[in-house]
């Protein structure tokens, strides 16, 4: 079994337990460091950080910023647990991206590059998406100025968010695909999310995990990449710069080839999907370790099997189970 | 080409440049065959090796190449064009997909280099005269057979070489880029290979139904060089074995039989040899003893039927385990690496391939190469590193100076060596490849000696 199709297998069961969970019970709490999105209503198993984030700050009393906390450190314990893995192994919105890739895909259609100063310059989005988040709450919970406009702006990034509209879409509850016309804040913030939710759907169609790059959580998830569990590492001396591990990048991370000095390449946007160990073609010049232990690495053998120029080489298998373990 | 050279000329003149031909061709098939009866005399030579030494034979000393790239002659396969190439970073993937048959002609003959000195500036390398000889001369009909010749602009003289050879074939230019880091020029590269498929397509195509270059037939080759690429990287990995199971020059003689074979057929031979090394690996049936000095040939290619140093060298009592040359490991090292069937990305991953890991030193800065030395001199267990130059190849100069301070600091000697393609050095050249075995030989018996006192 290829870490492609474990993590396929991943995505499809937390798909099934963050948003179809509540159908069995389960619930998984409101720091949940991925879009476990509140508004697909009672199925959901969990509920994404960010949305009790504004929630709580919006409430700003002492004993909701008490409660932050709390979220916070349990939000911050999963985070560093796994890293960015939350992005690449679990998030329910990037597996609805992948599976519009996949459709792509079978089209033969190829995929959009943009240019690295376009690119540079849409790195601001993210901020502006999580200062949104940050102190319009705020403004909600202290309405010194127009207290009209804030009372309609509760929950503001979830209104920009496309997850709100694409993931209740995607189990059949087509309600959520509307302008709200309680007032004119909110239809701008609702036409707002529905263009954003417009363009991820033809973006994720044409382009590798078109939304992650401008997730305002995988922002808050890249802070813990110095001290959390999973780290992707490279040989520097090992690695050839054939650009393999880019053009595999669903986010196109060039970094990671271009590095000359350090070990670790786990770098901001990098949401750990692992494609680059497993598409290097030199023995051990990429690999993902837990704690300092190499839990998989690139093989020369492992490439030419992906390129189904000899068969499938059988692969340790306790890596793939350690990996297995430390994610659900 | 060479007939309206003759036609301009008096019937005198043309009759002694017929001389002249006749014989360069003979030394030419001389020497070539001086260089496999050599390979052939060693008892050890692994069996597989036939297949290629035939490849070599055919093409230099029996000058039957067009029996070897196209065997059926009656079959649809006779009308199937043939592509010269340059260098490595001639996609080859889309030659094969548009239905040609791609053939390196970099060249090594001491007899081409004589004709093409009269043609080119005296400083130019070896190569480049060899190439403009061959071309200008048909002393072997490889070179008259390819239908176009692909050129891309590495180095200053690879560069002027192809305005040169335009003069007797049709020539394609292919813009390398010399900075490889920047998004520019990896953009332009790209679409440097889509001009070149687009022209592929025009000139393989019949008059009226430009055939296309289609994403199945693309991805066919792209497999079947992979697979010799594989084969390849097996030899490579056979080649790290602590004691050795085939002399260097005979490893690099088949890497450097693969520009005259078709991709298919070389892999098949490849397969068969590298089955049979790994079976002596096995059996412990090494050609020479864990103490023979190990040697990285670097830089400049050794191209057949130049095998003056790489004979030399294991000659004198050493033996190759690795080189980077182009003509070398290098060659078939770099696979393409792909990862969905869209066009775009096949198109992308070729390029990926032909530009970013190549370390010819025309590209600048090329650090890459010495990070490339480290780790084959770590891999292979490197004693010594021959840097040959061929006289005119100033990049590979140019670049001694960081190799020889990295390979310091590992405590690796580093010896230049520079000469072209005659046989006048070869005395002197012994005498100094000799002096620096020895020095290998030495120093590996004493530090064995001392690992075994420690223990």
């Amino acid at each position: 079994m290829t870490v492609t199709n474990l993590r396929w297998m991943a995505l499809i069961i937390s798909f099934f337990v963050l948003i179809l969970g509540g159908l069995i019970g389960i619930d998984l709490g409101g720091f949940l460091p991925t879009y476990a999105c509140p508004y697909v209503g009672q199925t959901r198993g969990g509920v994404c950080f960010l949305f009790r984030l504004q929630f709580i700050l919006g409430v700003g009393s002492w004993e909701a910023f008490k409660a932050l906390g709390e979220h916070l450190l349990y939000f911050s314990i999963l985070v560093v647990l796994i890293g960015r893995a939350w992005c690449g192994w679990i998030c329910p919105f990037g597996f609805v991206q992948d599976v519009l890739d996949l459709i792509r895909r079978k089209f033969h259609i190829g995929y959009i590059r943009f240019p690295e100063r376009l690119r540079a310059n849409l790195r601001c989005i993210k901020w502006i998406f999580f200062f949104i988040a940050l102190l319009i709450p705020l403004w909600v919970a202290y309405p010194l100025f127009a207290p009209s406009v804030a009372g309609d702006l509760r929950q503001p990034f979830c209104s920009l968010c496309p997850g709100k509209y694409i993931l209740p879409l995607v189990i059949g509850d087509p309600d959520s695909v509307a302008v709200d016309f309680k007032s004119a804040t909110t239809i701008t913030m609702t036409i707002l999310g529905l263009t954003f939710s417009t363009l991820t759907i033809i973006g994720a169609l044409l382009k590798r995990r078109f939304w992650c790059p401008y997730c305002p959580m995988g922002l808050l998830l890249s802070w813990y990449k110095k001290i959390s569990f999973i780290k992707l590492k490279k040989d520097c001396q090992k690695c050839t710069m054939c650009e393999v591990c880019y053009n595999v990048c669903p986010v196109e991370i060039q970094q990671v080839f271009k590095e000359r000095e350090n070990e670790d390449v786990t770098f901001t946007d990098c949401t750990l999907c692992l494609r680059c160990v497993e598409y290097c073609p030199e023995d051990g010049a990429l690999r993902a370790t837990f704690l300092g232990k190499t839990i998989y690495k690139s093989t020369s053998k492992g490439f030419f099997s992906r390129q189904h120029i000899i068969p499938a080489v059988p692969e340790e298998k306790h890596q793939k189970a350690a990996l297995e373990h430390t994610n659900e | 080409m060479n007939k309206e050279i003759s036609q301009n000329k008096s019937p005198n003149e043309a009759d002694q440049l017929q001389k002249r031909k006749d014989h360069f061709a003979r030394n030419l098939a001389r020497s070539a065959k001086t260089v496999l009866a050599e390979l052939e005399e060693n008892p050890d030579l692994p069996l597989g090796m036939h297949y290629f030494i035939n490849i070599m034979r055919e093409v230099f000393v029996k000058d039957r190449v067009h029996q070897l790239l196209l065997p059926s002659l009656h079959q649809s396969t006779n009308n199937r064009k043939i592509i010269g190439t340059y260098c490595i970073m001639v996609p080859e993937e889309l030659i094969y997909a548009a239905g040609a048959i791609p053939v390196r002609l970099c060249g090594g003959s001491y007899e081409a280099s004589c004709i093409g000195d009269e043609l080119v500036p005296r400083d130019t390398c070896p190569v480049v005269k060899a190439s403009i000889g061959f071309t200008s001369f048909n002393l072997i009909s490889l070179y008259q057979m390819c239908d176009a010749v692909i050129v891309p602009t590495t180095c200053d003289s690879k560069r002027k070489m192809g305005e040169e050879l335009s003069k007797f074939t049709e020539v394609w230019m292919l813009e390398v880029p010399h900075i490889k880091d920047s998004e520019g020029s990896r953009r332009q590269w790209l679409q440097q290979l889509y001009v070149l498929k687009k022209n592929l397509e025009k000139f393989t195509g019949r008059r009226f139904t430009g055939r296309k270059i289609r994403r199945k037939a693309l991805d066919t080759s792209i497999k079947m060089i992979g697979s010799a690429q594989y084969q390849a990287r097996r030899l490579y990995e056979i080649r790290k074995s602590s004691a050795p199971v085939i002399l260097g020059r005979e490893a690099m003689i088949a890497i450097n039989a693969y520009s005259y074979a078709t991709a298919f057929e070389w892999t098949k031979a490849m397969t068969g040899l590298n089955d049979e090394l790994e079976a002596r690996c096995h059996k412990g049936q090494f050609i020479c003893s864990e103490h023979t000095p190990r040697i990285l040939l670097a830089s400049c290619s050794p191209i057949f039927p130049n095998w003056k140093i790489p004979s030399l060298i294991e000659e004198m009592g050493a033996v190759i385990v690795a080189d980077e040359s182009c003509m070398g490991n290098r060659y078939l090292y770099d696979p393409v690496g792909l990862t969905e069937k869209s066009m775009t990305d096949m198109m992308v991953s070729i390029a990926a391939r032909y530009l970013m890991p190549c370390v010819c030193p025309s590209f600048a800065p090329n650090e890459d190469r010495l990070f490339r030395l480290l780790q084959m001199a770590e891999e292979f267990s490197i004693d010594g590193i021959i840097y040959y130059v061929l006289k005119g190849c100033v990049i590979y100069d140019f670049e001694l100076i960081r190799v020889e301070k990295i390979m310091k600091d590992k405590n690796i000697p580093v010896l230049r060596i520079e000469t072209d393609y005659s046989s006048e050095d070869i005395e002197q050249l012994r005498t100094r490849i000799e002096a620096f075995v020895e020095m290998l030989g030495t120093k590996k018996r004493n530090s064995l000696a001392t690992k075994t006192l420690r223990f």
